[in-house]
């Protein structure tokens, strides 16, 4: 009876992926709730893009996709954006991060934190190329690069904690446990 | 039926390129096409709404609720310094008033002295009463005009409504006034109805004693007496007061009475100095 050990939790929702959505969906609400209204001026990690990250190298699947384009669209929700960019630019991210996962391993805090600064950045690219194909002035360099530096130092320790938290839920080994 | 596992196994094989390219290109449509809500995902916004204002509603509420607890201490101790600030002001402001009311009395008294000092035919000199010396062998007040300003020794001092007293003792800048009252003043005095004369003496309180009123002389309760302008000091005609009590003097000859002085020392603060001398009325 291996399902007797997992828990309650995993009895009721056996697959990972959806659990991860399920987890992920509220904390990401709270997040840009408060980043959109008590936190507007500090500069704080990105943390949709860092779940996308996370979900993109340790398991991608459909749901991952998926969870993608909701947090984008959540986070444009939020924050008043043009809904669609940053759904674009993390789903665009999340295929990306699943292509280059065949053959880089994020495994160590160092590769965590450069992979999660580059792709930060290139969601600015893909963000701002967006907003200026709709004819949005946006200041890239102000804006996307610091964005980028915090969320990638942040990232380690933020994707360390979501594997602390999901190892609470399931007994699943992730590609970056070991680390 | 080959080609069609082979298109399923590639479908499965390669699902998540595919979903997430067809995410990517919805999400490139919601954010290119037009600012509407309908192309741009009405539905899916209208979801959201439903959860992201509740959250932020949520968010800025317990942020409202932190501030205002914070606010509320800050604003408690804020409130003893403005409440002071305030008293101060209240104070500045009560005083401005009592100020302002007095300046209007003072203007209306001024006002009224003027225009009795104009009815006077005689010349006269405004002043102010700037001290009290009242003890039980003095009656006696200061007024804030002196030699330098023409006042001399045994002019007389009223006010519109009647007699105050004399000068006694003139400085440079101020002078002393013997009050009616006062033990040691004499006024020539003259009952207003009946014509009868006679001296009204300071019983050495504040009232008169009217003298050498005869048991036959015509007085009554209520009698007003004026100055008969006989001693020369005071012009005749001038209120001294009103007869308050009449009793049978102990000698059986005068009539022992008692009068009410017309001015209360205690309510003026101006007088009228006449500066002309020899007053004598004209029989």
């Amino acid at each position: 009876m291996p399902g007797v050990k997992r828990g309650f939790w995993v009895q009721i929702h056996p697959n990972p992926a959806m659990k991860e959505f399920l987890v992920f969906l509220p904390i990401t609400i709270v997040y840009l709730a408060l980043k959109s209204t008590i936190l507007v001026n500090l500069p704080l990690p990105d943390l949709p893009l860092i779940i996308v990250f996370y979900m993109a190298y340790r398991r991608p699947t459909i749901e991952g996709a998926l969870m993608g384009f909701v947090l984008g669209y959540l986070d444009d929700a939020f924050n008043g954006g043009i809904i669609g960019t940053s759904s674009f630019a993390l789903v665009v991210i999340f295929l990306a991060m699943h292509l280059l996962a065949k053959k880089v391993q994020f495994t160590t805090p160092a590769f965590r934190a450069g992979g999660v600064a580059v792709v930060a950045l290139i969601k600015g690219v893909l963000t701002y190329s967006v907003l200026r194909f709709a004819n949005v002035g946006v200041y890239f360099f102000t804006h996307v690069i610091l964005m980028s530096l915090v969320t990638g130092i942040l990232a380690p320790g933020i994707i360390t904690l979501f594997q602390r938290l999901f190892s609470l839920f399931g007994p699943e080994s992730f590609k970056g446990k070991a680390n | 039926m080959r080609s069609q596992k082979n298109v399923v196994s590639f479908l499965k094989k390669n699902q998540i390129i595919i979903a997430s390219l067809a995410l990517a290109l919805f999400s490139l449509h919601l954010a290119l096409t037009g600012r509407q809500e309908v192309e741009r995902g009405f539905i899916l916004r209208e979801i959201l709404s439903r959860t992201v204002s509740p959250m932020q509603r949520l968010m800025l509420g317990v942020q409202g609720s932190v501030k205002g607890v914070w606010s509320g201490y800050v604003n408690l101790t804020n409130v003893s310094e403005e409440n002071e600030r305030l008293r101060k002001t209240l104070t500045l402001v009560n005083e401005d008033n009592l100020r302002l009311k007095e300046e209007i009395n003072l203007a209306e008294r001024l006002k009224s002295i003027l225009e009795y000092k104009d009815q006077l035919p005689h010349k006269s000199k405004a002043a102010v009463i700037i001290g009290f010396n009242k003890e039980p062998w003095a009656r006696t007040v200061t007024i804030d005009k002196g030699a330098k300003d023409g006042i001399a020794k045994d002019l007389a001092v009223i006010n519109p409504i009647g007699v105050v007293g004399r000068v006694i003792d003139v400085n440079t800048h101020t002078s002393q006034v013997l009050l009616g009252s006062d033990l040691r003043s004499n006024i020539d005095v003259i009952v207003q109805r009946s014509r009868i004369k006679g001296v009204a003496e300071g019983n050495g309180t504040d009232g008169f004693l009217l003298k050498y009123i005869r048991q036959v002389d015509d007085v009554r309760l209520g009698d007003m007496v004026i100055t008969s302008g006989l001693s020369g000091v005071f012009p005749k005609g001038v209120a001294v007061g009103e007869v308050v009590k009449i009793e049978k003097g102990r000698d059986n000859f005068f009539k022992s009475i008692e009068v009410r002085p017309a001015v209360n020392i205690h309510q003026i603060e101006e007088v009228l100095v006449i500066t002309e001398t020899g007053l004598y009325a004209e029989e």
